[in-house]
Formats: structure tokens, sequence, C-alpha cells
């Protein structure tokens, strides 16, 4: 069966505000990528743009980058699944190569964040939870996580330092990361130091310093089949496995607040199409929009055994020079979380890791990276593996 | 007197001029869910009726939110309920932070939760500390 590669990769930096449009915006990852893949735009068969609409101003996306980018006549589409959007977009654009659609498509993810308020982009946030039943009594996603990270601390013991660890090494990674927002190493005196802003409870138990701050920016990821893969890229980096699934949007209806199941089957999903297995992995990007998140992610993923993802954190095998590095461009933490955006970024650090040209980030010569990427508390879930070979 | 109306249409229903909160009843598989939904979520079956919902249960989990959220100030605090009949409900506690325990018990309330900008009043439902747990239970 013919494969698919990922050809081409780019991102903007993550910043605060973005002073251009969302055209602007995406056109800088869109010319990065398309520099990597050495392509010209009649190279592009298809477009997937991914974003999570309650953020933009622009409807229908799709229609108005796929113009600015010189892009019609091919089709462009429009994929949605809140912060994992743009690795819904590479399963998307994954099948669209296999069923022969298309031979090269191109995964656009976009946010621009400060648009509006923080306020009014908080009460947006909460309404990728349930509207109906939820969000009427003033939820939002730290008070989500919060409970899982109450969860956690009921069931096995974890405490606020052990998540502490966690914002400390993605700020270790941050310093080297240019596209990232927040450069700043950070120690664990920040969190106790009552004056400090990283230290006051948003939503308790977790912290401001627990969690990933909004940004704008884009990811542009080109993929191909094996085809045109081998004749154009001089580093294809395969997709080897790809798993997806969901869970209840309304938290009710979760039995446990200690684990994200829909992140444990994805994961499991795409193990089984790679054919390999959590100890194979040798350089990961996962979804730590707050510390929490991370820790869950290392017991979905298998990197540990459920209640030990804080035991893997201290013992430091998260880090470039551990037995698993995680997160090490930074993270959602330190590079900021422009939610259509992130899949795609995630997606770039672990090929650029595969090929080689991490830079300063490099763990040493991966041959299999994992992308997890997750929407709302555990609402949907994409686990994605790539590979050299 | 400003016009009232419901949160979410059905989620209360007014009995001897009280609202009481409502959930389904599965007449063949016998559990209770809640939100009501056209299909039992445990069995997909259509055979069901609208019960109330019982009015104490047990806090499984919580956070107190320190920003404001939509018409709420701070400090907000969202838990999850676990009802005797084995239903999970979502909603504030009202009551002093530091009262607020993971398996204390509460009771529902009804009343306004929040007046829209037209005076329009919106009910719902809240949870208030038992008489047993207030200012004691640690």
């Amino acid at each position: 069966m013919s494969r698919v590669a990922v050809i081409g990769v780019g991102q903007t930096k993550f910043v605060r505000s973005y002073p251009g449009s969302i055209r602007e915006m995406v056109f800088e990852a869109f010319k990065e990528a398309m520099g990597d893949a050495q392509m010209t735009v009649k190279d592009i068969d298809a477009t997937i743009v991914c974003s999570a609409p309650e953020y933009d101003k622009q409807r229908s996306p799709s229609g108005v980058l796929a113009e600015y980018l010189g892009l019609n006549p091919q089709p462009t589409f429009y994929a949605e699944s809140l912060c994992s959007s743009s690795t819904t977009g590479l399963r998307l654009a994954y099948s669209l190569v296999k069923a022969g659609l298309h031979e090269t498509v191109m995964i656009i993810g976009f946010q621009k964040m400060s648009e509006i308020s923080a306020a009014e982009s908080q009460e947006r946030m909460g309404r990728g939870t349930d509207i109906q039943w939820e969000a009427p009594f003033g939820t939002m996603m730290p008070a989500y996580y919060a409970m899982f990270a109450r969860g956690h601390m009921t069931k096995y013991g974890t405490t606020a330092d052990d998540l502490a660890q966690v914002r400390i090494k993605s700020s270790t990674y941050g310093v080297f990361n240019d596209k990232a927002m927040l450069r700043k190493q950070l120690s664990a005196d920040i969190f106790k130091d009552p004056a400090s802003p990283m230290s006051g409870i948003l939503a308790s138990p977790l912290r401001v310093g627990d969690c990933c701050a909004n940004a704008d920016g884009a990811s542009c990821i080109i993929v191909a089949g094996e085809k045109k893969a081998k004749a154009s890229a001089k580093k294809p980096v395969w997709i080897l496995g790809l798993g997806s699934a969901t869970a209840s949007v309304n938290m009710a209806g979760r039995e446990l607040f200690y684990s994200l199941p829909a992140a444990t089957e994805a994961a499991n999903q795409a193990y089984k199409m790679a054919g390999v297995s959590p100890k194979d992995i040798d350089v990961a990007e996962v979804h730590d929009c707050f510390t929490i998140a991370e820790v869950l992610a290392y017991e979905s993923l298998g990197f540990a055994k459920p209640g030990e993802g804080p035991a893997l954190i201290r013992s430091k095998e998260t880090y470039k020079e551990g037995r698993i590095p995680v997160n090490v461009d930074g993270g959602l933490l330190a590079k900021g979380h422009p939610v259509g955006a992130t899949g795609g970024s995630q997606i770039r650090t672990v090929v650029l890791q595969l090929r080689g040209e991490a830079g300063d980030m490099q763990v040493k010569d991966p041959a299999l990276g994992l992308v997890h990427n997750v929407g709302g508390v555990g609402l949907y879930a994409n686990v994605s593996i790539l590979g050299r070979q | 007197m400003s016009k009232q109306i419901i949160f979410h249409p059905g989620a209360l229903d007014e009995k001897d001029g009280k609202f009481v909160q409502m959930g389904n009843k599965c007449r063949d598989c016998g559990k209770t869910s809640y939100p009501a939904v056209e299909l039992c979520p445990f069995c997909s079956s259509e055979n069901k009726e609208k019960v109330p919902l019982s009015t104490v249960g047990t806090l499984f989990s919580f956070s107190v939110t320190r920003v404001p959220v939509g018409p709420y100030k701070p400090p907000i605090i969202g838990g999850y309920i676990d009802l005797p009949e084995g239903t999970r409900v979502f909603g504030q506690i009202h009551a002093n932070v530091e009262d607020v325990k993971t398996g204390m018990k509460v009771k529902v309330e009804t009343g306004i939760i929040w007046t829209e900008k037209d005076g329009t009043e919106v009910l719902g439902y809240y949870y208030v500390p038992c008489e047993a747990e207030r200012g004691g239970a640690k």
C-alpha cells in the first residue's frame, strides 16, 4: 500500500497579538512550509483549513485563505475539533491522499485570539463545553482541567509541586524555541512567591502558571503520497499511525476524573496501526494546555502507568536527555496556544526532530515521534505517530 | 413583576408554586439520567418518564474559579454532584469557599441564577451545603 508523508512544515512565531489580518498571518506559515517543501502553488492539490470558529471574525475562512494564497481553483475544506483541529486536518488529508483524490494536500491551522478581549475569549472557550447544561453555570476550561487535577491528586496523591515541574520543564525549552511566545526560564520559586503572578490561583487547584496562554499564530503542513514524497522531498517523514476518538462533552457523563479516555483510545489505535508500542517512541509532543494535561498525557500514551505520571516528570525522564523526551520545544505552556494552529505546530516540531533539524532542541537521533493533540477536555483526541522510515 | 424564564425549557417543572429539577427515568432499565434526552443513555430505550431528581447529593469534584465568567463574579464554585440514583449533575455551590470539600453533602435549591440586561430573570438551580456540613466537616 502506498504510504503518506509529511514533506513540508512551517509556522509563524506564536505571539500575544499579531498586528496583521489572518491572511497575512497564515501567509507567513504557508511561505515557510512551501520553502521547506520547495514547492509552488501548482503542486498543492487541495487545502484543509483548521481553526476554532468561535474566535474567527471571518466566516468560512477557507475560501478567503485559498484565494489569498493563490490556491484557486483547487478545492479547500474547513475542519474543526476545537484545540485539536489541525491534527483532525492531518487525518483528513491522509484520507484524501490514500483515497487517491489528491496527491498533495496542505493543512493550514490558524487562530487569531487577540481579535476579542481575554474575558470574551474565556467565555467563548467555555462554549466549547456543554453550552446547554454546564456553561450556564459559569464554566471555563481551566475549571474543568482543575477538577481533573483535583481528581488525580485525590486518587494518586499528586501535588501542586509535581505540576510545577511540568511548567519548569516547558520553560527550559521555550528558551530555545524562537517561535515560542514565552522564552524565560522559570524556577520553582515562582510558584512559591505569593507576589508572583504565576502563583495566583486561577481555578483551584490550578494556578496561573499551570495554564497555557492564548496566542495568535498559524501553522502549515504539507503531506503527499509516496511517489510524490520520494520524488520531491529529501527527508520525507512518514505517517505511520493515526488514532482518533471522542468522549462525552458533558463531564457528568465521565465516570473518572483522573484520565482522558478518548486520548487513551486514540493512542491505542495509533500504536496498533503503526505496529509499535510506547517504549519505541523517541520523541513526543503532547497537549499540555495545562500542567495536569501533560501528566494525564504521559499516562494515556503509556509513557507512565496510571498514577505514575508525576514520578516521570520528577525523574526528568521527559527532558531531552531522558527516556522519553516530551515537549522539548516548550509545549503549549511556553509556545502559547493559538487553538487551530497548535496541532500543526506539534507536527512541525516532531518532523524537524525526525529530520535532525531541531537545533538546540534536537533529541539524539530519533526514529519515531508521536503527537498527542486534544480538543476540549478530552472531548476530541488525535494521536499521530510519525517515522523516518 | 419581571419576566422569568428557565435557563433551559423543561429543566425545571413547577410544582405547588416551587420549581423542581427534573431528570429522566427509564421504564426499561430503571436508570435515572440527567439531562433529559430522547433516548436512555444506558440502554437507548425511548420508554422513559420525567421524574424529579433527588434533592440531596454528594460533591464529587469541584473547582473555585477566581476570575469572572459570563454573568458571575468570582469566586465561582462549580462542581459535580453525585445523586443517590446514580446520576451526576453539574452546578454551582453557594457556600464559603473554605467550607467546600470533596465528599460533602449538598442540597439543591432553585431560584434566579442571573438577570438579563432587559431585566428578564433566569431561573435555574444551585447547591448549598447541608446543615450538618455548614462550617463543620473538614
